[in-house]
């Protein structure tokens, strides 16, 4: 997407992706500047902004596309059988950590009954087949991946215990925001455009699935598309604009588990003045500029 | 022995800095500041993410 929108850029701007394997560095390289937009936890880009950082959430990545899974030979079948269980979460300021607080408080479970461990997304896999989790909650392909290799099974998908889950928001630098909106525009039309040719159609979810592998997560072929199919739904790219009453429940419930140190006002921490052109904007159904067909890449 | 002394300050002075860069700061990170500063090429968004969802 980045890419598509360095080409199609109507600024001086080009737009570079830089990869990380955890949140929490990825958090402290937008502080330090080292980037000026990240795809970050939704409650951590809260704290971020309760910490005084200079920075708002202006998008979505996606909703749902998270699973809770645990060992596939476990004698686990609901929610209550993790009870003393280990169960691995991308960070302590992820909304996965905030859906199984949620968990343990609706089916009437001690705080601490289930031993809550922050892992790196892209180790939760090997850390199941290890045996040192019991299982783990995360946003995809990682559960998928746990599913096909054989060691996993997904207990829950977040859609159907908190549809419409929000995991990764698109958070911006506030000077960027400020001094160069039409970069910010550019940039958030574009995930918008990526999501509406995502939601088109299955050929275009494979499609989608052979560029982001060959060309950005370096993960099989197979394993994106299968997480973009099994079923269509698993990850939904619509709805995409920061709506208030979805991050003002995150907050709420945040503030109940104290996962955050202090409530904010929804307008501190999001802008969301690109949401409209980006929902109004159009998309070439024929095919994805900058794929085999538009050689962007 | 005046140039001598001033060759081998300026000799550790860059063995110091480059390792500094290499150790601390990160080549890429020492590449964006030099573009930006001397080329008229596009000015750099630069997006962070996870391969995650």
């Amino acid at each position: 997407m980045t890419s598509w929108v360095t080409e199609h850029t109507e600024t001086t701007l080009s737009f570079d992706e830089r990869k990380f394997t955890d949140f929490a560095t990825v958090k402290e390289a937008l502080i330090a500047q080292r980037v000026d937009a990240v795809f970050m936890l939704a409650p951590m880009a809260m704290q971020l902004r309760a910490d005084g950082v200079p920075v708002k959430v202006v998008y979505l990545g996606h909703r749902d596309g998270t699973a809770l899974v645990v060992d596939k030979h476990a004698a686990i079948e609901d929610f209550g059988d993790l009870r003393d269980k280990r169960i691995a979460i991308p960070n302590r300021f992820a909304n996965q950590a905030i859906l199984m607080r949620r968990m343990m408080r609706d089916w009437e479970m001690a705080p601490d009954s289930i031993q809550l461990l922050e892992v790196p997304p892209p180790e939760h896999p090997a850390a199941l087949e290890s045996g040192s989790i019991d299982g783990f909650i995360v946003g995809e392909p990682f559960a998928a991946l746990a599913e096909l290799n054989g060691t996993g099974r997904v207990l829950y998908q977040t859609k159907d215990i908190w549809p419409n889950f929000i995991s990764c928001v698109l958070v911006v630098r506030e000077e960027w925001i400020d001094e160069e909106p039409q970069a910010v525009q550019e940039l958030v039309t574009g995930i918008a455009r990526s999501g509406m040719w995502l939601e088109s159609g299955l050929e275009q979810r494979m499609e989608a699935a052979e560029i982001a592998a060959e060309n950005f997560y370096y993960q099989p072929k197979e394993l994106l598309e299968y997480v973009l199919s099994k079923p269509p739904d698993r990850v939904k790219y619509s709805e995409l604009g920061p709506r208030r009453d979805d991050f003002e429940e995150i907050m709420e419930l945040a503030l109940e588990f104290g996962i955050l140190s202090r409530r904010i006002e929804f307008e501190e921490y999001v802008d969301d003045r690109f949401v409209p052109d980006a929902d109004q904007a159009g998309w070439d159904l024929e095919h994805l500029p900058g794929t085999r067909h538009g050689a962007v890449l | 022995m005046k140039l001598k002394v001033s060759l081998g300050v300026l000799v550790w002075t860059l063995l110091i800095s480059l390792a500094h860069i290499s150790l601390n700061i990160g080549w890429s990170n020492v590449g964006d500041v030099v573009r930006g500063m001397f080329s008229n090429a596009k000015t750099q968004l630069r997006v962070g993410y996870l391969p995650v969802t």
